[in-house]
């Protein structure tokens, strides 16, 4: 049996009555009947030596643009202090990893796993002719394609495509989150996206002919059928995989025990629901996970603390709960926002859009610290920050050493690993 | 090519005006209706229903105002109070009623407003409420005050077809605006580019067409346009008088230079009606085509109002590349469901609780860049959670949505919806499909499916159409691919 719970015939009873003919049944179906047998089976994989399959990637995307400067602080240097008369974070009140750079305050929550050696802070992170568009920048890091080769899928998407473990499972990778980030969007289609587990099933209406009845003439309306309109087929192809992995996911977060505290946020939410899906096993190689607002062009203090704060004490929470399950060891966070921000504060008490800014890993496995290097506030181009770090060496380091993968295969050439990992 | 596809569509035998064509300039230009509105505008012919779409203002406005002097009255309260340095538990105690009331005043508004696209005599005048609500952005939180975002709703309600080089001055002085991208706060010495940044980006030009200098000095002439209490103001002591240099022009220019000088930009001319073509047409239009009514659009000097007429006559509007091509935003879905299916005011609460769960939540877009569009409103948990509308709209209960809240929104009128005359499966199912789905023809096997929602194996079986059954049928209708398309 399975750790999945669930055999291939419970499956094809469950899952595939709703194709109801089964020669028009979409390849990926099929192909993830099979796969279900045992969703973690390393037969379907070409494993690497030393890279467990069981490894899990949590993306977490600050998007706005997170104030980088005012996260890890360099509280030495002079320049920041005229730069920001204002935003500048105190000395004093820093919290200190080395002689000239601190965390900011509200970063207390993760002070532990950085002593822990469990937090790597990657500095000066960017890329060549950086765009300070939300638009364009996000999709510069979720594509990985600085280059603008108009590339359709995302990174992670693209790592769905190759051949990876639970790779022809619909739940492979799972957003947490109201739409499917491009970053998870992939050529097969697996990757699937939910709010809550609640609202995550279609559900029969309360009167008429009866809930049984209706779920079978559902299951009939939806059955896909060949050469249909590309956007019905689309929609038909989702709605399926909605249903294959509503019942998977509610299955696996039933099996979740609780007991650690998750701070009161949205974003505390979603990685408790993550922590959730882990625990049942739910099999998903990448989870995303959403924190918006750093956005802070106007008063920036109180909205960038809060945050900061929201952001240490969700991962805070969902380390110790990892730990209390016991997989702790199978999960790495990565964290990135689309651009960093300017150095000067401008006249609002906020910050303009910027460029370079770190990039924060968690994890057991992992070798804390600092890598990268602080870039000079001094040494600007328009203002900006110089990067020190293509963000796609800390992709290539990820896919390489965490996931099994190929880095050139994804990224299109093969990147400068970070010692991370 | 271009000249072809925006050549005015004609009639003809192969090609007919009908039923299907009516329903979908219904749904485009507006958010569909019941099926004796499709047949009123068959009978209308294709260029008087579009001219009767376009020319709303004949028909009587509706709209009642909403009323924000409480809002209003607790913050003077809470000014004065803070001048006559009041202590702190006054001031925090006058804060929460503030607070409170944008809560209540919040919600109140997205419920007027819902109110408003479901009964409107003017589908089109609202269908570009929405359309400018998607394309020059504001919303909570950053727009605290709802007074504002009602405001702004009722100028892009005022201006809906207007002149658009006007409607972007007016955009700029909008206190939603001002708050939303912080313009309110930029100041000479030290300008703030939020708002500068996405004039050119989003609301005019589009990426490409500037450089990063263009913005910073574009900054500088926006300085100092600021409201005060929701009136606008200029500021001349924080404005900077300085020369500035933007797409090549220098002067010492103020925010209305710079508005003019991007309306002498060729992309400024194509950014438009781009937007306007994709959202009533089909998304990645053909590039001679958007010259073509770019060029419309600079010779009539920024009228939206020929613009959105020459779309809605073309031939591309009634192409097959247009025709039920496109994904129903979550507000296009409950609100032309509401009045296919003729439901109550009762349900508007509802109606804007399931546009939020779907994604869609009224006067708080995600972010600046809008909405999303066509393949981008689907997801795993979407398509369920509009699947699920179905449920909202048969037995007032949606996963996701809590039960205290549709408590009393009621359903629709199950009575009328199947004519007296249809007294088998077939005829009940084909009056439900032609309602909803009006100009789909289902595969078989699907229409077999709907007969036995409503209690029967084959077309010809008589059947009374029971409020239960045509329920079930109604369920299972907005259940399914095509129900989400249009």
């Amino acid at each position: 049996m399975s750790r999945q719970g669930m055999t291939r015939r419970e499956f094809v009873k469950k899952g595939l009555t709703m194709v109801a003919v089964g020669a028009t049944a979409p390849s990926f179906l099929t192909r993830t009947a099979l796969a279900m047998n045992n969703p973690w089976d390393v037969a379907q994989v070409t494993s690497r030596p030393g890279v467990p399959d069981e490894n899990v990637l949590v993306v977490v995307q600050l998007g706005g643009g997170n104030d980088g400067l005012n996260t890890v602080v360099p509280f030495t240097d002079e320049a920041y202090y005229r730069a920001r008369p204002t935003l500048a974070v105190p000395a004093k009140d820093v919290i200190r990893v080395t002689d000239t750079l601190g965390l900011h305050p509200n970063l207390g929550k993760v002070k532990g796993l950085y002593d822990k050696g469990a937090m790597a802070v990657i500095q000066g992170v960017g890329y060549p002719n950086p765009s300070r568009s939300h638009f364009k920048s996000m999709e510069i890091w979720q594509t990985a394609d600085p280059e603008g080769r108009v590339v359709r899928f995302g990174w992670v998407g693209r790592y769905f495509d190759s051949k990876c473990p639970v790779c022809e499972q619909p739940t492979v990778g799972v957003n947490v989150g109201p739409s499917l980030p491009l970053a998870l969007k992939a050529e097969s289609g697996n990757g699937v996206t939910l709010e809550t587990p609640e609202s995550f099933q279609w559900v029969p209406s309360m009167d008429g002919i009866g809930a049984q009845e209706q779920m079978e003439l559902f299951r009939l309306l939806n059955a896909p059928a060949p050469n249909e309109p590309g956007m019905i087929d689309f929609l038909r192809h989702t709605a399926m995989n909605a249903v294959v992995s509503s019942e998977r996911v509610r299955e696996a977060v039933g099996k979740y025990k609780g007991g650690v505290q998750y701070p009161n946020s949205r974003f505390g939410s979603s990685l408790r629901l993550v922590a959730q899906m882990i625990a049942g096993n739910l099999p998903t190689k990448v989870y995303y996970a959403h924190m918006t607002g750093f956005d802070t062009h106007a008063s920036q203090r109180g909205a960038h603390e809060n945050l900061l704060r929201e952001m240490a004490e969700g991962v805070d929470a969902f380390y110790r709960d990892l730990e209390a399950q016991g997989n702790a060891e199978r999960v790495l966070v990565l964290a990135f926002s689309e651009f960093g921000r300017r150095v000067a504060e401008n006249g609002s008490a906020g910050t303009d859009h910027g460029t370079a800014a770190p990039m924060f890993v968690f994890g057991r496995k992992i070798k804390g610290g600092l890598y990268g290097q602080q870039p000079s506030l001094t040494d600007l181009t328009d203002g900006d920050l110089r990067h020190a770090i293509d963000f796609r060496s800390v992709y290539a380091t990820v896919l390489d050493k965490w996931l099994g993968a190929d880095p050139a295969k994804i990224l299109g050439s093969n990147f400068e690993r970070v010692a991370f990992i | 090519m271009a000249e072809a596809l925006l050549r005015k569509y004609r009639p003809t035998a192969s090609n007919p005006w009908d039923y299907a064509k009516a329903a979908h300039l219904l749904s485009r230009a507006g958010f569909g209706g019941r099926p004796e509105e499709i047949e009123r505008l068959v009978g209308l012919g294709s260029e008087g229903a579009v001219e009767e779409l376009l020319n709303y203002d004949r028909v009587a406005e509706t709209l009642p105002s909403l009323d924000f002097t409480e809002v209003r009255q607790a913050l003077e309260d809470a000014f004065r109070a803070r001048q006559a340095r009041a202590d702190e538990p006054t001031l925090r105690a006058l804060q929460n009623k503030i607070n409170r009331l944008y809560r209540e005043k919040f919600q109140e508004t997205r419920e007027w407003w819902m109110t408003q696209l479901v009964q409107t005599g003017r589908p089109l005048q609202e269908k570009m409420v929405l359309f400018w609500h998607g394309l020059l952005v504001s919303g909570f939180p950053e727009t605290r005050n709802p007074e504002f975002l009602y405001g702004q709703n009722q100028l892009f309600r005022r201006m809906a077809l207007g002149n658009f080089k006007e409607l972007i001055l007016a955009i700029s002085r909008d206190p939603a605006m001002l708050d939303y991208l912080d313009n309110n706060s930029n100041r000479k010495g030290r300008p703030n580019e939020n708002y500068a940044r996405e004039l050119l980006e989003l609301f005019t030009m589009g990426i490409g067409n500037y450089t990063e200098t263009d913005i910073k000095e574009a900054a500088r002439a926006f300085t100092g346009w600021t409201h005060r209490f929701g009136e606008f103001t200029f500021v001349r002591a924080q404005h900077d008088e300085g020369m500035k240099t933007f797409l090549g022009k220098t002067g010492n220019f103020d925010g209305t230079d710079i508005i003019n000088i991007i309306f002498e930009h060729p992309a400024t001319a194509r950014w438009l009606p781009r937007k306007l073509f994709e959202y009533f047409a089909y998304l990645r239009p053909e590039d001679a085509l958007i010259e073509d009514l770019g060029n419309t659009f600079r010779r009539v000097t920024f009228e939206v109002k020929p613009v959105v007429q020459a779309i809605l006559q073309s031939e591309a509007f009634y192409s097959p590349a247009a025709m039920r091509t496109q994904v129903k935003s979550p507000v296009q879905l409950v609100v032309g469901t509401a009045r296919a299916l003729a439901a109550p005011a009762s349900m508007v609460r509802g109606l804007v609780l399931a546009a939020d769960q779907m994604g869609m939540v009224l006067l708080y877009p995600p972010n600046v860049g809008g909405w999303p569009k066509g393949e981008g409103w689907i997801t795993t948990s979407t398509v369920l959670d509009r699947y699920n509308f179905g449920s909202l709209m048969t037995s007032a209960r949606m996963p996701g949505v809590p039960n205290r809240f549709l408590q009393s929104i009621g359903t629709f009128p199950v009575t009328s919806l199947v004519p007296a005359s249809a007294q088998t499966a077939g005829a009940i199912v084909d009056s439900l499909v032609r309602r909803l789905l009006p100009g789909v023809t289902l595969e078989q096997k699907r229409v077999f499916a709907l007969w036995r929602a409503v209690g029967a194996s084959r077309a010809a079986e008589p059947v009374q159409p029971s409020p239960e059954r045509v329920r079930s049928a109604v369920r299972l209708i907005m259940s399914i691919p095509e129900f989400q398309l249009t």
